[in-house]
C-alpha cells in the first residue's frame, strides 16, 4: 500500500526538494544523472539481494531514497561518476554488515567514494543558500518523519552539540552573531541533520548510543571544518564515525530498528496485509 | 506497488518538464559587439585569485582615487608572507582579464526568407595615511603584542608583515604608525588575529613611485601556502555605507570555483533583446545586475563568466598568452600547457589550455554577507558566460509568401524581445515598445 510505509514520503520529500532545488536554486545538475543514480541504485540493489543470502528481499524503497539523496547532494560532470557512486552506495550494505546491519549510510559512502576515488565529483555546500523558508520546510518535513521513526533525538543532539561548538568558536573570535547564524542556517547543514544522520537501519539502535555519536559527528564536522577548512567536512564526519555504530551498539543494546516494525507500531490494522 | 510507480513516474515526468524548460545553451555563435566590463560600476574591486592544490596567488587591483601619498591598505593573510612572496604585477594584466570576462552582446542577421533554404547545422579596505610623510617608527613594540614579522620593498609599496597578539594592541600601533584605520576596526581585527592570521600592510614609497615613472599604483601580488581558500570582505565593510561591488577573478587548472558559504547564481543570459540596446549596453547590464541582486534577496554570488581559458565563443578579447597567465599569477604551467593528468576514462572531449577562469560578481553589504568568502575549485567544466543577443530582421524586398509570414512572425518577436527586456531591467515596457518602433 502506498504511503504506509514512512519511507514512501520520505521519497515523495527528496523527490520533492529535488524539484524545488532545480527550478528555483539554479543547480548544475543533469537529468540523465538522476536517472542513472536511480538506475545503479536499483540494479545493485536488485541484483546483490538476490545474490546474497538473506534472499529475495527486494529493497526498492532504501534504493531509491539513496538514489534521490546522491541526486540532491553529488555533483558530478560524468554519468559515471554518479553510476559508482550509486554502486558504492548500495554495495556498502551488503559488504560492511555485522550481523545484518549495515553500519554505514549508503548515500553518504557513495558520496564520500565518488569524492576520493573520481576526478570529477563535488559538492555544493552553499547550493541551498540560507532561506529561513527552506529551514523550515526541511523541518517540517523531516520532524513528520522522524516523528513516526523515533529519531527526532539524533537530529537534536547534533544541531545542540554543533551549534553550542559554533557558539563557543564565535564568541571567543568575536565576530557578531549574525556569523554565527549565517554558518547555522545554511541548507545544506539542516537536510544533513534531518536526513542523513538519521536513517534509522544504519544508526545506533538505543537512545544513549544514538546522541553519544551524533555528537561526536557534531564535534569532528566541527573541527573539519574551522580547523581543515574542509567544505565536506558533516560528510566526512559521518563517514569516519559510521563504523562506531556497532560498537556503541554493543555497549548500549537496544531492539534493533525495522521499517515493518514501525509500520506495526503505527498502524495496529495494517498489520493483516503486511504480514507475508 | 503499482500506485506506487505511477507516482514515483508522474514526479520523474516533472524533474524532466522542469530540465527541458531551463535555457538551452545552444551552439554559440554570433557577431560580438560590445561588453559590460568593470567600468561600468564606480568602485569596484578586482581580485585575480589563482589558486592549486593548497598554493594562492592573489592579485590585488589598486583602484585607490585619493592622492598616492594617502594609499594604505591592510590585508589579513594566513601565513606570513616573505619578500619573494610578494610582486608588483602590471595594470595590465587586470583589464586583460576583465575584457577577456566581462558579459558579452553579440549580434544575429535574419537570412533573407525568400531565398532558397540551405541547412547548415571591495574587499580590501583602503586606509588614508593621517599623517602623509611622517616616517614610521618601526621597532617592535612588545607592550602592544605587535611584532613586525618582515618589513621589505617592493616596486613602488612599502611593506610590513605584522603580527598580533590582541586587537587592541594592533590598533593602537597602526594608529600610531599614522595609519588612519576605521573606528570600529578593533573588534574586526580580532577575529583574524585568534585565527592565527597576520597582517600584510602597505602604503606608497613616494620616491619609488616618482622612479618607476608610472602613473598609477600597479597590482600588488602576494602568494602563499595555505588551505585556506578565502577572501576576507569584513575589514572592508568597517566604514561602507552602501554596497560594493567586487569582481573576482578565479583561475584554477581544475575547473570552476564556486562559493561555499553563500550561494552562487548565474546571471540571466542568452536573453534575446530589442536592437535598440546596442547603444546602452552598459546601462542595460548595470539595471539587469541591480534587478537581479534585489530579486536574489542580495546574498548571492553571481557568476559572470566560466571558461577555459584557451578559447571563447564569442571572443570579447584574445585569449590570455602564457606570459599573461603568469602575470595574472598562474603558476602551474612551466611552459608546456598540459593540464594535470585526468585518469584516462575520465579524459575530456575536448582540449584544455589548462587554467579555468571563473568571473564572480559579489555586491556585499554588511547585513547580507556577514561572513568573508570561503571558495571551493570544483572539477565543473560546463562553459557560461553572461551573453545578451540581438537578432537583426531582414531588411529587403519580400515578396513570397514565405516572405509575408516572416514578417507576421517578426511583429511577435519583437514584442517578446521587448517583454524580455522589460522583465530583465526596471525599463518601462511602453518605452521599451515606443524605442523599439
Amino acid at each position: 500500500m502506498l504511503f504506509k510505509d514512512i519511507r514512501d514520503y520520505q521519497i515523495l520529500f527528496l523527490a520533492c526538494f529535488l524539484v524545488l532545488g532545480i527550478g528555483t536554486r539554479d543547480w548544475t545538475i543533469h537529468p540523465e544523472f538522476i536517472a542513472v543514480a536511480i538506475a545503479t541504485c536499483v540494479i545493485t540493489q536488485l541484483v546483490l539481494s538476490s545474490v546474497s543470502d538473506k534472499g529475495l528481499t527486494s529493497n526498492i524503497r532504501s534504493a531509491l531514497i539513496t538514489s534521490l539523496g546522491l541526486s540532491l547532494l553529488l555533483r558530478t560532470d560524468d554519468w559515471r561518476t554518479m553510476a559508482i557512486a550509486g554502486f558504492a552506495a548500495i554495495g556498502s550494505k551488503f559488504l560492511f554488515q555485522i550481523d545484518h546491519k549495515h553500519f554505514f549510510n549508503p548515500a553518504n559512502f557513495g558520496i564520500i567514494s565518488a569524492l576520493s576515488l573520481t576526478h570529477n565529483a563535488w559538492v555544493s555546500p552553499g547550493q541551498w543558500g540560507e532561506d529561513w523558508w527552506y529551514v523550515l520546510i526541511f523541518l517540517g518535513t523531516g520532524g513528520l518523519i522522524l516523528n513516526r521513526i523515533g529519531r527526532w533525538d539524533t537530529t537534536a543532539a547534533f544541531l545542540s552539540a554543533y551549534s553550542f561548538l559554533e557558539a563557543m568558536r564565535n564568541m571567543w573570535l568575536g565576530w557578531t552573531w549574525d556569523v554565527f547564524f549565517h554558518r547555522l542556517t545554511s541548507g545544506s547543514l539542516i537536510l544533513f541533520a534531518l536526513f542523513m544522520i538519521t536513517d534509522p537501519r544504519s544508526i545506533p539502535d538505543s537512545r544513549t548510543g544514538r546522541m553519544i555519536w551524533a555528537v561526536a559527528i557534531a564535534f569532528l564536522t566541527f573541527i573539519l571544518r574551522n580547523y581543515f577548512f574542509l567544505p565536506t567536512a558533516v560528510f566526512w564526519a559521518l563517514f569516519i564515525l559510521a563504523p562506531f555504530t556497532m560498537l556503541i551498539d554493543t555497549i548500549w543494546t537496544s531492539p534493533r530498528f525495522t521499517w515493518l516494525k514501525e509500520r506495526k507500531a503505527i498502524n495496529p490494522l495494517l498489520q493483516v496485509q503486511i504480514t507475508p | 506497488m503499482n500506485k506506487f510507480f505511477r507516482l514515483l513516474v508522474s514526479l520523474l515526468l516533472v524533474v524532466i518538464v522542469v530540465f527541458n524548460f531551463t535555457p538551452a545553451a545552444w551552439a554559440f555563435c554570433g557577431f560580438y559587439v560590445a561588453k559590460a566590463d568593470t567600468k561600468l560600476y564606480n568602485k569596484a574591486s578586482q581580485v585575480v585569485i589563482a589558486r592549486s592544490g593548497d598554493r594562492t596567488v592573489l592579485t590585488m587591483a589598486n583602484d585607490f582615487q585619493g592622492k598616492v601619498k594617502d594609499f594604505a591598505v591592510v590585508v589579513p593573510v594566513p601565513t606570513l608572507i616573505k619578500k619573494e612572496q610578494v610582486k608588483v604585477a602590471p595594470p595590465k594584466i587586470v583589464e586583460r582579464l576583465d575584457a577577456f570576462s566581462a558579459p558579452r552582446l553579440v549580434e544575429y542577421f535574419d537570412p533573407d526568407p525568400c531565398a532558397p533554404v540551405y541547412n547548415f547545422s571591495k574587499a580590501l579596505p583602503t586606509v588614508s595615511l593621517s599623517r602623509p610623510g611622517n616616517r614610521m617608527d618601526l621597532k617592535k613594540d612588545s607592550s602592544l603584542g605587535v611584532t613586525i614579522e618582515a618589513r621589505f620593498n617592493v616596486g613602488e609599496y612599502d611593506i610590513l608583515i605584522l603580527s598580533a597578539k590582541e586587537s587592541g594592541g594592533l590598533e593602537t600601533w597602526l594608529n600610531r604608525n599614522g595609519y588612519k584605520i576605521p573606528r570600529r576596526a578593533k573588534e574586526l581585527l580580532q577575529p583574524y588575529i585568534r585565527s592565527g592570521m597576520k597582517f600584510f600592510v602597505a602604503k606608497v614609497n613616494l620616491d619609488k613611485f616618482n622612479e618607476s615613472g608610472e602613473e598609477f599604483l600597479r597590482p600588488l601580488q602576494i602568494s602563499y601556502q595555505s588551505v585556506k581558500f578565502m577572501l576576507p570582505i569584513r575589514l572592508g565593510m568597517a566604514n561602507a555605507k552602501t554596497e560594493q561591488d567586487l569582481i573576482l577573478y578565479i583561475l584554477s587548472p581544475k575547473g570552476q570555483a564556486e562559493v561555499t558559504n553563500y550561494r552562487t547564481v548565474k546571471v540571466p543570459s542568452n536573453v534575446n533583446i530589442p536592437i535598440f540596446v546596442k547603444q546602452e549596453f552598459g546601462g542595460f547590464y548595470k539595471s539587469m545586475f541591480e534587478k537581479t541582486y534585489i530579486r536574489e534577496d542580495r546574498k548571492v554570488a553571481f557568476l559572470e563568466y566560466a571558461w577555459d581559458m584557451g578559447s571563447c565563443d564569442p571572443c570579447s578579447a584574445e585569449p590570455l598568452n602564457p606570459e599573461e597567465l603568469e602575470q595574472a599569477g598562474v603558476f602551474w604551467l612551466n611552459g608546456n600547457s598540459n593540464p594535470p593528468p585526468i585518469s584516462p576514462r575520465f579524459r575530456r572531449p575536448y582540449p584544455t589550455s589548462g587554467v579555468f577562469i571563473t568571473r564572480l560578481h559579489v555586491r556585499y553589504s554588511r547585513n547580507k554577507f556577514p561572513e568573508d568568502l570561503m571558495f571551493q575549485e570544483t572539477s565543473d567544466r560546463e562553459s557560461f558566460q553572461g551573453r545578451y543577443i540581438l537578432q537583426y530582421p531582414f531588411t529587403g524586398e519580400l515578396n513570397c509568401s514565405a516572405g509575408r509570414e516572416y514578417q507576421q512572425s517578426l511583429f511577435r518577436r519583437k514584442e517578446k524581445e521587448a517583454q524580455s527586456l522589460a522583465q530583465l531591467t526596471d525599463w518601462k515596457i511602453q518605452d521599451i515598445r515606443r524605442r523599439i518602433k
